[in-house]
């Protein structure tokens, strides 16, 4: 077995970065405004080359979620959760749900960004927010 | 050259696009999954992916009754080199390349519709589990290919069970179908395979020890993985009036289908908002169209079953069933070769072998030949092969 890596493309570098810094960024592209996610030369959308970083709003909402039961990697030890959360600005990001969980189905929950060490490097989490109306009193 | 009017040209350019009938399956063979199983298990390594690719094509040669030199074409699977096993083999094909199960169906069809050969090989070897191979960790199987399978493992996301797994549970809470209408699937493929001396896992299993199971990608059991196994599968495909003459029961190729979603794929958007439908819609329109049948018509459903949810998903993407109704249609009407839908009709790859979708191709001629014993479905006449991997829907009729 061994550690997990990030894939670090010449456009994921920056974000990468970026959450180093405690605020994820991402690029935005110039002409259509879109978020890419994964980082891109190129905007899907549009196909336009040009771009420029911007942070996000770091708030989103659970679309699903995962416990891995197995293990595959020596940093990350099971059970562990991964949640694909879609973030305000369009993108889904997948991560991992921090502190309390839900009650039942996660599906809908909303969540905020924070940061944690993890094998060594800044990686982003993301926690209930306090008002979601299905957060758990505690896990 | 006679010149032609716009009209005749667009008139002789639709005939020319459709692949139906145009060839046939004349020859198939596979290696020795269950003794292979049991070597591999006790620690041997009976053979590489070249070797096993190798038996298999000299079975599905002696099954079409050819000799190697009437082979003109030759299609090899994603894990061994075209070259090389064109030199084992000792092939000079007029027409060649490399290509998944579903494609290299799609691809000799393709190339005898256009005069580029006329007798094709598909070949594959696979030596998977005695090499070790990984679809989760450190470098997995196919991570080159699909960025999604190593994009999220920073996270600790990974493996294409993970990825099913994330699409599953969303598709539970809008649909409404639960973990036990998902094991109908591993149940009834069980069943197909208690029926299947080639299977490797004949022994069956009822729901309660599907959903007692552990899991290994919650919501997904470990019932719900495919059989990680060495083994290889061959196909010869004929042209049609060659097929003819080659054998009294050709398997013609009715129609083909494909429709990808590729937008947002590594973020799972096609995954996670379209459950890979629009794909499999488009695919089974192009697929029944082109053979001029549809849903009500197959006898049998193959699907390609890396993990059990590609079944309900194929059921509502194909037409079997309304959207949101595969929970019910497989609790209710049933998927197994005693009750409804006979689909995976020999254990797939949850219990036959995981032989990356070309077990399916060879159990579908074989049940279009009324070879398969125990198993076989009675007056099978169509055969619907459908995968969704990576939503790259793709689709195969398979008639008589
Ligand atoms: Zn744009």
């Amino acid at each position: 077995m061994a550690n997990s890596k990030p894939v670090m493309s010449m456009y994921d570098a920056p974000m990468w970065e970026s959450i180093g810094r405690h605020r994820l960024e991402l690029q935005t592209c110039s002409r259509c405004a879109r978020f890419r996610y994964p980082p891109a030369p190129i905007c899907a959308n549009c196909l336009s080359l040009d771009y420029r970083w911007h942070p996000i709003a770091g708030r989103g909402t659970i679309l699903s979620w995962v416990i891995f039961h197995r293990q595959y990697f020596d940093d990350h030890v099971p059970p562990y959760n991964v949640v694909a959360v879609q973030i305000e600005e369009g993108p889904i990001i997948l991560s991992n749900l921090v502190g309390p969980v839900p009650e039942g189905s996660w599906i809908g929950a909303e969540v905020e960004f924070c940061y944690g060490e993890h094998a060594g490097r800044m990686q982003h989490q993301v926690r209930l927010r306090e008002h979601s109306s299905i957060a758990a009193e505690s896990a | 050259m006679r010149p032609t009017s716009a009209n005749d040209q667009s008139g002789a350019e639709m005939r020319d696009r459709n692949l139906a009938k145009v060839a046939a399956v004349v020859g198939v063979g596979h290696t020795d999954w269950t003794a292979d199983h049991g070597r591999v298990r006790a620690g041997e390594k009976p053979h590489d992916s070249y070797g096993y690719a190798a038996i298999a094509f000299t079975r599905a040669l002696e099954d079409a009754g050819l000799h190697r030199d009437q082979v003109d074409g030759l299609i090899v699977g994603p894990t061994t080199a075209y070259e090389r096993v064109g030199e084992l083999l000792g092939i000079d094909a007029r027409w060649g390349g490399q290509a998944d199960a579903m494609l290299a169906v799609i691809q000799a069809c393709m190339a005898i519709k256009a005069g580029l050969a006329e007798v094709v090989a598909l070949v594959y070897g696979n030596d998977q589990r005695s090499a070790s191979a990984r679809y989760g960790g450190a470098d997995p199987v196919g991570g080159g290919a699909f960025l999604s399978y190593v994009y999220h493992a920073p996270w600790g996301f990974t493996s294409q069970g993970a990825l099913y797994a994330m699409m599953f549970r969303r598709y539970m809470a809008v649909t409404g179908i639960t973990e036990a209408d998902l094991g109908q699937v591993a149940v009834a493929q069980r069943l197909a395979a208690s029926r299947n001396p080639n299977a490797i896992m004949q022994k069956r299993i009822t729901l309660d020890e599907y959903l007692s199971s552990a899991y290994v990608c919650e919501p997904l059991h470990l019932f719900d993985y495919c059989l990680i196994n060495d083994g290889g599968v061959a196909l010869i495909i004929a042209e049609s009036s060659r097929a003819r003459r080659i054998r009294l029961d050709p398997v013609y190729i009715h129609g083909v289908g494909r429709s990808d979603l590729n937008h947002g794929a590594t973020s799972l958007e096609p995954r996670l908002f379209d459950f890979y439908r629009p794909a499999q819609a488009q695919s089974a329109e192009q697929v029944f169209n082109m053979a001029g049948v549809g849903p009500a018509d197959m006898d049998v459903l193959q699907v390609y079953d890396s993990f059990s949810c590609h079944i309900p998903l194929a059921l509502e993407g194909y037409g079997y069933c309304k959207i949101g109704d595969a929970g019910r249609f497989m609790r209710e009407d049933g998927i197994s070769l005693d009750k409804g839908l006979p689909i995976n009709t020999s254990g797939g790859h949850l219990s036959e072998s995981y032989m990356q979708g070309w077990n399916h191709q060879i159990e579908s001629v074989r049940q279009l030949r009324r070879e398969c014993g125990e198993r076989q479905v009675a007056n099978c006449r169509y055969v619907h092969y459908s995968s969704d991997v990576a939503g790259k829907a793709v689709s195969i009729i398979y008639g008589r």
